[in-house]
């Protein structure tokens, strides 16, 4: 089964090779070992070419072992759950896995862009911003073209077939990254007794240790992994999240994890019931955070640097020691510090030749360079590699001989065959967290990174990303900030002993930002900073020369640190050549912002549980059963579904509509109102505080009385409305509209608490507690008396405009002789419990009236024929209720809030958009809602503008269409033609008229 | 005047036709007959507290997220508002006193007893299904028996109350909510 | 998120509350003694600092109370909440802060 793993090592690793796999890259099969990551299994394969470069389109292979991979970049899966822009070095091997490399289109091997590469000259910084700018039309053509040819990851057109969740969490103490650092500070802050969260982005504990060699207490380094692992794993409040990348640090402590979770077993025969979570959000609350994510390895920058083959040292360390593959056979390592020694030793060990150490330093290392010589391995002090060969597969080193000057020329004197080139530049502290969170950094001139500065929110850095690269350094380092942690939160912190470990002195990393090269920096070969972006010095040179200076600008001009890599691989060098080139220390210039997400997170972890039917809340009435029964379509309204109409035999919305309107004109119809909003108002000050708030004179209100009443906002404009009832001397009953009901219950308490507490008033929300059954039509008060009422219901004892409390059938109900469709109508209010029963008994008692259920189409038809307002249709918070001919409202006789603003010059303009009503001069034309209104036709454009189409609906009881609208001077220009001009039609001539259309009197609701 | 809620759907991905069932660590129950009154008064009036003590039988809970029990349970919501829960039948006739004893002081009863629905949920995993829509720190020490919350869960707005610590929690949620909430249940419940 | 103080129910998330605007601006005794510009103050002119800041919160979905946060519009630190009916101690004083570099 491992056949064909012609780079896997006999012994050793963390691999299971008691399960074997198979699985595809490019639709090739190949065979792993459980335990192996889609990058290492490739890599054992030998399949060194992995895909194309974004823009330059040039061979790439894989360059580091975890985040900060830049070149394998995967789509991962088939179909509908197929996930684009995985990281292969993050990617668990999976028996059948397949995968596909996103860059690179057609196909990886033959690439019909490689050609761009030689065109590098042409494509530098820019080239797109100046290229593809005109003309304007033809950008989308481009557009096509660019975005296939960068070959991004194809995103799935059907939906997700995995399931999300999100989890809330809290903590005392948050531990980012489960190295020696992270494990140490989650050890004494667990210890100490504090409820702890240990995360790390990997699917062992261990982090740096996990790539091998380390001894602590005089035994392998992971055996002290695992215990720390079982003991953490003991403790009742403390959580370890393994496979779980914290990749967002929000405001106050608020961190994001998103964790994959194992499939135990086949997802998909577990049915989509059953199907366990493929991922998981963990949204924590940390009282305090370690921030202990290592520290990033920095590739050295010198010519062709990006050719397959070319690694990380510690990636390929980390390969042979917890992969068991050797990634090639002879091998150079270029280095500018210590660290790259221990991998020469790795790959010496495992058997690999290695032809040379080139050391940038004249001096050399420390103490290693003496275990490096006893190895006979040679060492090229003073040296670097300036430029490699071979173009799908690095086929040699060219070395030179290196004084320290930046940017001198050198000339090369050695050529070196090798088919691996294990390079590093030295280590950049993952501050990405650190700097989230509003943490400042500072330059570390002697090691030569950013290191984590001042903290703005509570946390702490620990270990490799505190600038601490030894072992040793790294497990003080997080004992030091655990203990911090838990005497911040008052804890006691535990008496622990620092492991002993066994490393020798290092001796200091020099800067080497950009090697220098034959020929100078702009006309060598391509030299690489950011291989994701192809972003080279070259072209940040270019970008300085045109004028840019501050790195935000040269990063957006030269997409340094764009896509997955967020400056993980190639941001300090990128800064430190901006700085060279600029002449300025590096910490003058800065880095770039770190932003959220730390690595790619799922659209569909983003979205967790919130997706189908439990994207957002429906609401249902009490009466939501019998609806459906009905057959009715429903319309979302806010997060209410109401019955929109109920059809009858077939019928579709507009003859429905028209028999339901009909219905209700000439008998009865029932209509469910249940969603306004309803507000019980009480206390001795409910009068003094209603007047505040309402236009209208709330005073005047007998017990027993209703009024329409309408709430303005300070700026005079209107913002809500609804009926008021005075049901006794301290106490009034408000109902709201339908999607205000919530808004308004807070602005009134918001009124009431902050500018006038002195008033006694009690609000109660009853929206929910009352179902609203309207009951509207000539035989509405028969229908009523039929079924059962135990108070009178004539004009005499019972007016237009006022509420009693009653039984009706047996049951209480509050009855309101208001009207929203003009006709005689009773609205009646009962506790939702008993509404089904209530409606059931009513539907009973009407088949007599032929008693019509009516949705909320028909609704909006009676009431525009009334030219009866809806908030927020027919307004849109630039509308006062001058505008809309509600004069009669407006008390002179108090103050109300908004009063002062109608007085404003703006709210007094002659021209302000009044609501007038439409008819199309045609007669038969339903002019669309949204409709512009246009003084003539045949203007050029852009053609002025004076108003606009709000309602629009076919009267069948007038039996032609009607139309309220919002015009500019309108009401005084009643009789005049204008013309509707919706986009793509013709435009339609209509007559402006009175905005009521039926029963202009209000005859009808008198009676 | 008796209560009846129609039964949320949501649940039948839960439980089916029953009523109640206990799955994957998690134990949903939907209580029928509950009677609710909201209460406002303030609680400086010391008088005013101590009329509507008197008819209740019981102390209010001045201390905010709290709840006290005894005869019904008294759910804190706000520093001038209860929840009272009673059986349904008994509602009314509680309010009637409660207004009869708060006439001449300055408070408020309503009864919301249509309004809500309320269930019952239990089980070694009902912390970890409630942690996944709920940004409270549900941990036994931060949200002991005793403690009430009115906070959101998922989309909705619900009161949480732990009534012991096998643990127990009642939810209540307004009416129109109580579909969705019980097919996010459902949902939330799965391991 | 933030992780607002609310000064009934203690530290909530931010998704339960509701925001206000600036707080401390009393609504004019009588508006129409007012002239025009001086109603445009009270109704659209907000202080908008860069630094400490009053502002009116409302736990919505908590005890629906309002009150008042005191936020660093910069770092968003919450140097304390009060009640309406508290008194209010002096901010810290903006005058101590350092200017900060642009973003």
């Amino acid at each position: 089964m491992a056949a064909g793993q012609a780079n896997r090592l006999p012994r050793g690793g963390r691999i299971d090779r008691s399960r074997p796999l198979r699985f595809s890259f490019d639709g090739k099969s190949y065979a792993g070992y459980a335990g192996d990551t889609l990058a290492s299994a490739l890599l054992a394969n030998g399949v060194s070419l992995l895909g194309r470069s974004f823009k330059l389109r040039r061979p790439r292979g894989i360059v580091g072992g975890g985040a900060e991979e830049p070149n394998a970049v995967m789509q991962v899966g088939e179909g509908a759950a197929a996930r684009p822009n995985l990281l292969a070095t993050q990617v668990e091997l999976e028996p059948g896995l397949a995968a596909r490399a996103t860059r690179g289109w057609p196909s990886t091997r033959f690439d019909i862009g490689a050609a761009l590469d030689s065109f590098g000259r042409i494509l530098g910084a820019g080239f797109y911003y100046k290229t593809f700018k005109y003309p304007r039309a033809w950008w989308k053509l481009y557009e096509h073209f660019i975005r296939r040819a960068a070959g991004f990851g194809k995103a799935p057109d059907s939906p997700d077939p995995d399931r999300y969740e999100h989890r809330n969490a809290h903590c005392d103490v948050l531990v980012a990254g489960g190295g020696p650092a992270g494990l140490m500070a989650a050890l004494t802050a667990a210890r100490a007794g504090a409820r702890v969260i240990l995360a790390d982005d990997d699917v062992e504990f261990g982090g740096s240790l996990l790539a091998g060699g380390d001894a602590i207490d005089g035994a392998p380094a992971m055996d002290w992994v695992a215990g720390a692992v079982a003991e953490l794993r003991e403790m009742p409040d403390c959580r370890l999240l393994s496979r779980g990348t914290v990749f967002g640090y929000h405001d106050h402590n608020f961190l994001t994890i998103v964790q994959r979770c194992v499939q135990e077993a086949d997802a998909a025969a577990q049915g989509p019931a059953r199907r366990p979570v493929a991922e998981r959000l963990w949204r924590v609350r940390a009282k305090r955070v370690v921030l202990a994510q290592g520290a990033f390895e920095r590739p050295l920058v010198f010519c062709n640097n990006d050719r397959p083959g070319v690694m990380l040292a510690s990636a390929v360390s980390g390969y042979i020691h917890r992969h068991a593959v050797l990634p090639g056979r002879r091998a150079v390592v270029f280095t500018n510090n210590d660290s790259a020694y221990r991998t020469a030793i790795d790959l010496a060990g495992a058997g690999a030749e290695v032809a040379a150490i080139v050391d940038s330093r004249p001096g050399g290392a420390g103490a290693i360079g003496q275990r490096v010589k006893e190895l006979g391995i040679p060492v090229l002090a003073g040296h670097v590699v300036s430029d490699v060969s071979g173009r799908r597969r690095v086929r040699g080193a060219g070395i030179a001989r290196w004084t320290g000057e930046p940017w001198s020329a050198v000339e090369i004197t050695l050529r070196i065959d090798c088919d691996l080139l294990a390079v590093s530049g030295g280590f950049s502290p993952a501050v990405h967290l650190h700097s989230q969170a509003g943490g400042k950094l500072e330059w570390d001139e002697s090691q030569l990174c950013f290191l984590p500065g001042e903290a703005r929110q509570p946390h702490d850095s620990a270990g490799a990303g505190n600038g601490k690269l030894s072992l040793g350094d790294c497990l003080a380092d997080g004992l030091r900030a655990g203990k911090a942690a838990v005497e911040a939160l008052g804890l006691n912190p535990p008496e622990i002993e620092i492991p002993a470990t066994n490393e020798s002195p290092a001796a200091p990393i020099k800067a080497l930002w950009r090697v220098p090269a034959a020929k100078d920096a702009d006309r060598c070969p391509k030299q690489f900073i950011d291989f994701q972006n192809d972003t080279t010095v070259a072209d940040i040179r270019l970008a300085v020369r045109e004028g840019y200076r501050n790195v935000e600008h040269v990063k957006r001009y030269t997409a340094l640190g764009f896509g997955t890599d967020q400056g993980k691989l190639g941001n300090i060098n990128g800064m430190a050549v901006l700085a060279e080139t600029l002449g300025k220390p590096i910490p003058e210039v800065g880095t770039t912002t770190f932003r959220p997400a730390y690595t790619p997170v799922r659209f569909g972890a983003g979205a967790g549980e919130s997706v189908g039917a439990l994207y957002d809340p429906v609401r249902k009435t009490a009466l939501h059963q019998w609806h459906e029964a009905a057959g009715a379509p429903m319309e979302v309204v806010g997060q209410w579904h109401r019955p929109r109409y109920f059809p009858r035999n077939g019928e579709d919305l507009h003859a429905a509509v028209a028999r339901e309107c009909l219905a209700v004109r000439n008998s009865v119809g029932i209509m469910d109102a249940s969603t306004l909003g309803k507000i019980d108002v009480r206390g001795p000050d409910a009068v003094n505080f209603l007047e505040r708030v309402y236009t209208h004179n709330v005073d005047r209100m007998k017990p027993g009385r209703c009024a329409y009443g309408i709430l303005l906002g300070e700026d005079g404009m209107v913002m809500d409305d609804g009926v008021m009832a005075r049901l006794a001397e301290d106490r009034f009953y408000l109902t709201t509209t339908t999607g205000g009901a919530a808004q308004v219950l807070d602005w009134l308490e918001k009124w009431l608490q902050t500018e006038w507490p002195e008033l006694e008033v009690w609000l109660t929300s009853l929206t929910e507690q009352f179902s609203t059954l309207a009951v509207a039509g000539p035989n509405s008060r028969a229908l009523l008396e039929k079924l059962g009422c135990d108070i009178p219901l004539d004009r005499e004892s019972f007016p237009f405009m006022h509420v009693r409390t009653a039984n009706l059938a047996g049951m209480p109900v509050s009855l309101f002789r208001v009207s929203f469709s003009g006709e005689l109508a009773f609205e009646i209010n009962i506790a939702s419990g008993l509404a089904p029963d209530l409606w059931r008994k009513l539907m009973d008692v009407g088949r007599e009236f032929e008693l019509t259920p009516y949705g909320t189409e028909t609704m909006h038809v009676l009431r525009a024929e009334k030219g009866f307002v809806i908030v927020g249709q027919d307004t849109d918070g630039s509308v006062t209720p001058v505008d809309l001919g509600m004069n009669w409202l407006l008390s002179k006789e108090k103050d109300f809030l908004g009063k002062r603003s109608l007085a404003r010059p703006d709210c007094l303009r002659a021209d302000r958009k009044q609501l007038v009503g439409l008819l199309s001069r045609a007669g038969c034309t339903v002019i669309p809602e949204g409709a512009q209104l246009i003084e003539r036709t045949g203007q050029r454009a852009p053609v002025p503008m004076c108003g606009h189409v709000t309602s629009s609906y076919h009267s069948a009881s007038l039996g032609h269409p009607i139309a309220l609208a919002l015009v500019a001077g309108g009401r005084g220009r009643r009789g005049e033609t204008l013309f509707a001009a919706p986009p793509g039609r013709e435009p339609i001539a209509v007559e402006i008229v009175s905005p009521a259309f039926y029963d202009p009197k209000g005859g009808r609701q008198h009676v | 005047m008796s209560e009846r809620i129609a039964r949320p759907h949501g649940l039948e991905a839960f439980f089916g036709a029953a009523e109640s069932a206990s799955r994957d660590g998690v134990e949903i129950a939907l209580l029928k007959n509950r009677g609710f009154l909201n209460l406002r008064l303030d609680p400086r009036r010391e008088r005013t507290v101590k009329a509507a003590e008197e008819v209740l039988g019981q102390d209010l809970p001045l201390a905010a997220n709290s709840f006290s029990g005894g005869k019904r349970r008294v759910y804190w919501l706000g520093p001038d508002e209860w929840l009272l829960e009673t059986g349904a039948e008994e509602a009314g006739a509680l309010r009637g006193e409660l207004e009869a004893a708060l006439a001449g002081h300055h408070a408020a009863v309503n009864d919301v007893s249509g309004g809500q629905a309320t269930l019952r949920l239990g089980g070694p995993e009902a912390r970890t299904m409630l942690s996944k829509g709920c940004t409270l720190d549900l941990h036994p020490r931060e949200f002991a028996p005793g403690q009430c919350a009115r906070t959101g869960l998922a989309r909705a707005t619900v009161l949480l109350a732990c009534i012991d610590e096998a643990p127990t929690f009642t939810l209540i949620v307004a009416r129109s909510f109580a579909d969705y909430l019980c097919r996010w249940l459902a949902n939330a419940a799965r391991p | 998120m933030l992780l607002i103080e609310c000064p009934w129910c203690g530290p909530r998330a931010e998704t339960e509350f509701s925001y206000g605007g600036e707080a401390g601006i009393p609504r004019p005794a009588d508006p129409d003694a007012l002239s025009d510009a001086e109603w445009a103050d009270y109704l659209f002119y907000r202080s908008n600092p860069r630094g400490a800041h009053r502002e009116l919160w409302n736990h919505a979905q908590g005890c629906r109370r309002w009150f008042v946060v005191e936020r660093d519009t910069v770092t968003n630190r919450i140097a304390g909440s009060f009640r309406l009916d508290e008194t209010v101690p002096v901010p810290a004083s903006a005058a101590e802060k350092q200017p900060e570099q642009g973003d």
